[in-house]
């Protein structure tokens, strides 16, 4: 690849943007770069970075999904109701999962089958999941979970400050990275995203693949529950109320079109650390989460129009390029 | 055809005349509206109580009057997720000025509140028609932003009725013909807007640029000029709405309305405003914001757990967005047309 065109690419503004987090954030405070602070900045992103994957999936579609955080809301009470009757822990967890892929191919088959727009159907289910939880948990807090449960949330590696939600992280992170773009079905996603009528004609199962994606999302979003309920060593019914923005800010920052059709999972990786990062050092010098949520959403806005500067520079020569030839 | 002519023109006439007052989605909207409020005072004649019914236009004024410019921008393929921090920021604006400023003048205080509102909906139109950020992002940095900055401009300070002047709660209390002063602003502001929308230039120009922005730009449609207006007159009704609310809740303080984009997209969604833009009306949205508030109000009379609000709301929506997609194509194929039956996503 051209060292023009690798400058030009989001991820690598993306990687200037994150050192200049690094750099702010080690000047803000010495504990900053520390093995410690690092492994907490991540484990407490962990659950949004894991959703951030399907996500990313989704968005490049053309679709998206807004429940993602009441299905994880669903998913950590139906692990606690389980919980609660004394069933094993294994049995919560398949449980949560089966819950999850169940709530995904709901809206999948919404959206496929019935042709309702995606934004809409998971605003419905946004309510409704999150209705679910309620009705099944009420009011009350699960957290007679055992030690090693809670060691998915927090723990770390033996004496290494990696935490194990990390490491699953990393491992659905190849998992998603390998399918989105070194397999013939991930590029079937990006194709679908640019021109779905093409995508169709062209032999690509269109629907399937959505509704592979909305399920992949559902079944992940259990797996965040579970990483959630562990890290705080509690599942209640509006556990991740409002992960579904932090989650969207992510893969946009990250550089994926809204509408569909562009973006990579490293763009996203990139995001994720940035925010994390940025949250973090925030934290580190005593802002509170409201102060630190109007950094992350400048972080958003500015990045997006000083990346688009440099075309609407162009659109404006062109604009005055126009005036010139009006003229009589 | 035999027989006398005159009765059959009549009754043609007639049923043409009915046909055409139940065509538009909005009279099957008012009817559905109806036959839920038929259904909830069949189980429980308390709905009918004017003090219920009273209670449940006031919490419906304030979603409408949002769902209204809602309605509008995602007509024009818009959409602004950061209504809810508007109208915390015009309502803790304007009641703190009034909590440090007991004597001025009410007028004032709305010009502040909407002042505020319009402020915080230019901001959202620079980003979007100025800058070219996708609305449904940019409102979503904004969102971030606005909320974060009113819980830290607040600072944890609630303004209660105590400290402000009753002349203030006083607003939401005046009656006109009966109903609350509220309650005739929202439905003013329905007539007029949706008025507008449908028989003057820059209302169908903004149909138009829904439909086909690219289109409506080579029909010599200013389309940014347009989308920013939208924007900045969704700011003026959660000013607006802001001041209202201080008026209508007594307390306010800087995390209220936390649910507010969703529920006002709900409602215009609901009321039949198609989320790919260039269909669907503001009397749709108004309707929209009226049934949302009439289930929950029912779900509450029927003496169902609270808990249940937020599944069957849920519901509800998958319900009615299934209903209008298959009378579209019931529509789409008595009209035999072959129009693609999925549109893009809400364009910028």
């Amino acid at each position: 690849m051209k060292i023009q065109s690798l400058a030009l690419r989001w991820e690598t503004f993306l990687l200037l943007v994150l050192a200049v987090v690094l750099l702010l954030g080690a000047q803000a405070s010495e504990h900053f770069l520390t093995a410690s602070n690092i492994s907490i900045a991540l484990a407490g992103m962990m659950p949004v970075a894991i959703v951030a994957l399907p996500m990313t999936l989704i968005i490049v579609t053309g679709e998206i999904d807004i429940s993602v955080g009441s299905t994880i809301g669903l998913c950590a009470s139906i692990m606690g109701a389980c919980l609660e009757r004394h069933l094993p822990v294994e049995f919560a967890m398949a449980s949560g999962l089966a819950a999850g892929a169940l709530a995904g191919l709901f809206n999948g088959v919404m959206v496929v089958v019935f042709g309702l727009p995606s934004l809409v159907v998971t605003i419905g289910t946004l309510a409704l999941y999150r209705g679910l939880a309620q009705i099944i948990l009420k009011e009350r807090g699960v957290n007679s979970f055992p030690d090693w449960y809670q060691q998915i949330g927090f723990g770390t590696i033996g004496d290494t400050p990696i935490p194990w939600s990390v490491i699953l992280f990393v491992a659905l992170f190849l998992g998603f990275g390998f399918f989105l773009h070194l397999t013939h079905g991930g590029r079937a996603i990006y194709a679908i995203g640019n021109n779905r009528e093409a995508a169709r004609y062209s032999g690509v199962s269109v629907g399937r693949a959505i509704v592979a994606a909305f399920v992949a999302s559902g079944m992940v979003c259990a797996v965040a529950a579970i990483v959630l309920t562990a890290y705080l060593a509690s599942a209640r019914s509006d556990t991740a109320i409002g992960l579904e923005l932090q989650v969207i800010t992510a893969v946009v920052l990250g550089g994926v079109n809204i509408f569909g059709g562009s973006g990579t999972l490293v763009g996203v990786l990139i995001a994720l650390f940035v925010l994390a990062f940025v949250k973090n050092a925030l934290g580190l010098i005593g802002m509170t989460p409201e102060q630190q949520d109007i950094v992350t959403g400048a972080v958003l806005v500015g990045t997006l129009i000083i990346f688009g500067a440099s075309r609407n520079v162009g659109e404006a020569r062109n604009w005055f390029a126009r005036l010139r030839i009006n003229r009589p | 055809m035999s027989g006398p002519p005159e009765p059959t023109l009549h009754g043609e006439g007639l049923r043409a005349a009915l046909a055409s007052a139940w065509a538009p989605r909005e009279t099957k909207l008012l009817a559905a509206l109806l036959a839920i409020c038929f259904l909830i005072t069949l189980r429980e004649p308390r709905f009918l109580q004017a003090s219920n019914l009273e209670q449940v236009a006031l919490s419906g004024t304030l979603v409408c009057i949002v769902a209204l410019g809602q309605a509008l921008l995602i007509v024009g393929r818009q959409i602004d997720l950061s209504v809810g921090a508007i109208v915390a920021w015009s309502a803790f604006v304007s009641a703190f000025w009034l909590s440090e400023h007991p004597n001025s003048s009410l007028a004032l205080v709305f010009v502040i509140g909407i002042a505020v509102g319009t402020a915080l909906g230019a901001a959202n139109a620079l980003l979007t028609a100025g800058l070219r950020i996708p609305a449904i992002v940019a409102t979503l940095g904004t969102l971030a932003i606005y909320r974060g900055g009113i819980i830290v401009y607040a600072g944890g300070r609630q303004i209660s009725a105590t400290i402000l002047p009753d002349k203030y709660g006083a607003v939401a209390q005046i009656h006109i013909l009966g109903q609350s002063l509220l309650i005739w602003i929202a439905l003013v502001l329905t007539v007029v807007l949706g008025w507008l929308a449908r028989n003057t230039r820059t209302g169908r120009n903004v149909y138009a640029i829904g439909s086909n922005p690219e289109g409506a730009e080579f029909a010599g449609v200013g389309v940014r000029r347009h989308v920013a207006l939208l924007f900045i007159l969704s700011g003026m009704l959660c000013g607006l709405t802001g001041v209202l609310w201080g008026a209508r809740f007594g307390t306010v303080d800087a995390v209220i309305a936390p649910d507010l984009q969703l529920q006002s997209i709900s409602a215009v969604v609901v009321g039949g405003v198609s989320i790919f833009g260039g269909s669907g009306s503001v009397y749709g949205a108004a309707i929209g914001a009226a049934i949302f508030v009439v289930l929950q109000n029912g779900v509450q009379l029927l003496g169902f757990d609270q808990f249940w609000i937020p599944a069957l709301l849920g519901a509800a929506i998958l319900g009615t967005v299934l209903l209008y997609s298959r009378l579209a194509n019931r529509a789409d194929a008595s009209a035999a047309s072959n129009r693609s039956p999925r549109g893009g996503k809400i364009a910028s």
